[in-house]
């Protein structure tokens, strides 16, 4: 085990991405992480009450102890209603792709 | 006197022989195997597992391209720059005229469209999409291959496939001949 746990904070726009690499102590928070990487700094939008953030594609809470090479990554909302538009291409007529062309591996 | 000349003919035959012998054995021996080539052209390939080439991986390719089993353009995510070290390193003469309006590409996700389905991050083999269940989905540029495994699975079709914008790394001097003919206005090609 290393001494320093080397983690990535994520905020990502269409056309730019932050990628921010950091050696944090083992014990560190999602928090302190998001703290001490300065990318709220670098991007004023990011409101952390409003904003969600997590680890891998899963959502996590402020206070979770971050693992090795964890990547913290802060969402944004999407603009589009899924419900909507999941009725917008129903009333198109589009097929409906099922499970998304997913086969089961 | 032809003693003499018998005898120095016949000690350079032995020697001639006997080293022949020597060299002969120590090339089979002592001889590089395949694999240290397929290794590097393994190292050379982009590591996205994508499948493109039709092999089932990046590994499965280069050792068919150690073999001479397989030509060196399949490779999508590699481009122009993969195929023309590859021809350096295989002393293959590489066919490019078919693949110059193609250049390298990365996916990009229509905000609009995208509902926060999370199987475009589930289907990428480089974690270049982060986004996390009904939240914004963003490529990660940098780490995006260009395999397009993400393209078809997306049910809104909210990922296209736009050229990778130029770079110093990535930069290629352009033939002129091919920049008149294939440089469209507002179109940025990476060569």
């Amino acid at each position: 085990m290393s001494e320093k746990n080397r983690i990535e904070v994520v905020y990502a726009l269409p056309r730019e991405q932050a990628l921010l690499e950091l050696q944090v102590p083992p014990g560190t928070t999602v928090a302190e992480a998001i703290r001490v990487s300065g990318i709220l700094q670098a991007h004023p939008d990011i409101d952390l009450a409003r904003n969600k953030f997590g680890i891998f594609g899963k959502l996590t809470q402020a206070d979770a102890v971050l693992r090795d090479r964890d990547r913290i990554e802060i969402y944004r909302p999407l603009r589009a209603d899924p419900k909507e538009a999941r009725r917008k291409r129903a009333a198109e007529g589009k097929i409906m792709k099922k499970g998304g062309g997913e086969t089961a591996a | 006197m032809i003693a003499s000349m018998l005898i120095a003919i016949g000690s350079l035959t032995a020697i001639g022989i006997a080293l022949g012998t020597i060299l002969g054995a120590a090339a089979r021996y002592f001889a590089v195997k395949e694999s240290p080539l397929e290794e590097e052209l393994k190292a050379m390939m982009p590591g996205s597992q994508c499948g493109q080439c039709g092999f089932v991986g990046c590994a499965q390719y280069a050792a068919a391209l150690a073999k001479g089993e397989a030509p060196i353009t399949l490779c999508a995510p590699g481009g122009k720059v993969l195929i023309e070290s590859l021809s350096q390193k295989l002393g293959v003469a590489a066919d490019l005229s078919g693949l110059e309006e193609k250049g390298p590409e990365h996916a990009f996700i229509i905000e609009d469209l995208c509902i926060g389905c999370t199987r475009c991050i589930r289907e990428c083999s480089t974690d270049a999409i982060m986004g996390a269940n009904k939240l914004m989905h963003t490529i990660i540029v940098e780490a995006c291959h260009g395999c397009s495994k993400c393209v078809p699975v997306c049910p809104t079709d909210a990922i296209m496939m736009v050229p990778v914008k130029v770079t110093l790394r990535n930069w290629h001097w352009p033939k002129p001949e091919v920049e008149n003919t294939h440089t469209e206005p507002g179109v940025v090609h990476a060569h």
